[in-house]
């Protein structure tokens, strides 16, 4: 067992009360005048939102990927079954969005129970079992992107209410989503923790540490996988039904894509996979880099043609300087999506393990000494 | 004759044209401690994996405790009672040794609190209770061989398979695995042993078996098999002829 350094629970606690009182205080002065330009106020509360949704997400693909070792890059089809399903109830039976959200899970789940029943009793393993996962969550997009009752690329918009109640899972302000997101974030984290220390648990680390020894010693690797599938999708699905119910609006090429799938994983591998709070570290960690790199090089070069910046006659250097404005506004793909991408790279060669087994070690060896 | 707890009849497995294990038999008494022997290639491992169900046998008839186990899961058969090692060791190198044997252990119970007791107790007999910490991936060929048989005897068996614990040991390790399985068969639990060192199998068994080319060729105490003229041949060759080395 990973020794619990005790300085990390109160860093825990001090960053939950942290997050809860920030609503109060995230349009005060002193916040405009520390965060970047537009950082503030909804637009703060809307990374937190981010941050949240994605840590949550990352803790439900971890219960497979990360304890099972059942690496799905298809996630994002069981958060597009869980945004459908709730939005297609409300529009059509006006059912609220809080039980259209258990529907979505349930289904979730047995659909999990589906992919896990077809690919484990062939045997898929590792890569093998990564691509069904694609190409399951590639033929649910063009599925619904097929169908009519799903709004087809048109995409699904949910009418708004006449009045903005907690039971019609609606709302004007950002704060009930950002309390909300929290927790489900939190849920997610406990979901993990009970998890994790549960004899469900030990047996899905064995699985993946070794499927034939877990076999010996009385494990069903198979029902055990399944049910790693089943509630990793049916707590994905959740994640789902607040994204609809936060943007009011679907379509499928935004919620069963492969780069949603991608991100969930990123987020866990890079904090510490098969850790409870690796994944909440990890989102932690990338989304406010990456939101912080693109708006802080969002602001000049907007409307810069490349051509006219070569042909201007200025110093090399602030021709440079130019140049790199020119790609951070969205020129040459973007020079936010590049940091970010050699933010990600440094990451992966130092710590590939992630970043939290390297402060567990840093803990031990400071146990180890003292 | 005593009850016996495993009893295998005409089991035969096939590889294509290979006849891997050919109608070999063997009946498995209560309380007492098996050997499995014979040359290179003759089929012991994967009599194993027929008894203990990661094979199919083609034919034949496995009963273990009243129950057909033939088609049944490893993971059923654990279930039933009946455990067994890897020759070829596979501890969950990521976890620690506890960790390991907990996972044994929670075959039979599903508390965690509980299951952490049957784990220190297990490594408490297997005199290993001082590396609980370590992880397993860390361990040298002593040590996971050990983690091997605890993590098995963790899940409490009646009958424990055990795949060549012993191959790879120093002298001294093979003294202290041996006052193990001392302990073990002392606590109750039948062990089926595979084993290439004789002196270990000599020493320890009440019974053996030996297989040749897949099949059963002899069964009896030590004394009888040591002297038994098929053993000699299947080990040593046909021309063989004790007398004349002898005089």
């Amino acid at each position: 067992m990973i020794p619990q350094i005790k300085i990390s629970h109160y860093i825990y606690g001090l960053t939950l009360l942290f997050l809860l009182s920030l609503p109060l205080y995230a349009e005060s002065d002193f916040v405009v005048a520390v965060m970047p330009d537009g950082l503030s106020g909804s637009a703060l509360l809307h990374v937190g939102i981010l941050i949240f949704m994605f840590a949550y997400l990352s803790s439900s693909w971890n219960i497979l990927g990360g304890f099972a070792g059942q690496l799905s890059l298809g996630h994002a089809a069981f958060f597009g079954i869980g945004a459908y399903t709730s939005s297609l109830i409300y529009v059509h039976t006006g059912v609220s969005p809080w039980i259209g959200m258990i529907a979505g899970a349930v289904i979730a789940a047995i659909v999990g129970y589906g992919l896990g029943f077809i690919s484990f009793k062939y045997g898929l393993k590792g890569p093998f079992f990564a691509l069904v996962t694609i190409a399951f969550a590639e033929i649910l997009r063009l599925l619904f992107l097929y169908f009519d009752f799903t709004g087809g690329p048109l995409g699904l918009l949910i009418p708004l209410s006449s009045e903005y109640t907690f039971w019609e899972y609606q709302f004007l302000e950002k704060e009930p989503y950002y309390f909300i997101a929290l927790g489900l974030m939190v849920f997610g984290i406990i979901i993990c923790a009970i998890v994790s220390s549960s004899k469900f648990g030990y047996y899905l680390r064995a699985i993946r540490e070794s499927e034939e020894a877990a076999e010996a010693l009385g494990i069903h690797s198979m029902h055990n996988k399944m049910h790693a599938v089943a509630l990793s999708a049916a707590m994905t699905a959740l994640g789902g039904t607040f994204y609809a119910q936060y943007t009011q609006y679907i379509v499928p090429d935004d919620v069963i894509k492969i780069a949603l799938s991608i991100e969930i994983i990123l987020f866990a591998v890079i904090g510490g996979s098969g850790l409870v709070m690796g994944p909440i570290i990890g989102t932690f960690l990338l989304v406010p880099i990456g939101e912080m790199s693109r708006i802080v090089f969002e602001g000049g070069g907007a409307g810069a043609s490349l051509v006219a910046l070569i042909n201007e006659e200025i110093p090399s250097g602030e021709k440079f300087i130019r140049y790199l404005e020119y790609l951070s506004s969205g020129g040459g793909g973007g020079l936010a999506i590049l940091l970010y991408g050699v933010i990600l790279i440094l990451v992966c060669l130092a710590l590939p393990r992630g970043v939290l087994p390297a402060f567990h070690k840093i803990g031990m060896k400071r146990e180890g000494s003292s | 004759m005593t009850k016996s707890l495993l009893e295998a009849k005409n089991v035969t497995k096939r590889f294509g044209g290979l006849v891997a294990v050919n109608k070999a038999d063997m009946s498995i008494e209560k309380g007492r401690i098996t050997g499995l022997i014979g040359p290179n290639g003759a089929g012991k491992t994967t009599f194993f994996n027929l008894l203990s169900g990661f094979m199919q046998p083609d034919e034949g008839e496995i009963v273990f405790n009243g129950h057909r186990i033939n088609g049944m899961r490893p993971s059923n058969i654990c279930k039933l009672g009946m455990t067994r090692t890897f020759q070829i060791v596979k501890p969950f190198p990521e976890l620690t040794v506890l960790e390991n044997v907990m996972i044994g252990a929670f075959n039979k119970t599903g508390s965690t609190q509980r299951a952490k007791e049957i784990a220190l107790d297990v490594l408490e007999l297997v005199e290993f209770s001082d590396q609980a910490k370590m992880s397993a991936g860390a361990l040298p060929v002593a040590g996971r061989k050990r983690v091997e048989v605890a993590k098995a005897l963790a899940t409490k068996p009646e009958l424990l398979l055990l795949d060549e614990v012993l191959a790879g040991l120093t002298p001294t390790e093979m003294q202290k695995m041996i006052a193990v399985l001392g302990k073990v068969r002392d606590a109750g639990i039948t062990i089926v042993i595979v084993e290439h060192v004789m002196a270990v199998i000599m020493s320890l068994c009440d019974h053996i078996v030996v297989i040749n080319n897949g099949e059963n060729i002899a069964s009896g105490n030590p004394q009888e098999i040591s002297v038994n003229p098929a053993v000699m041949e299947a080990y040593l060759g046909s021309d063989f002829n004790a007398q004349s080395v002898i005089s």
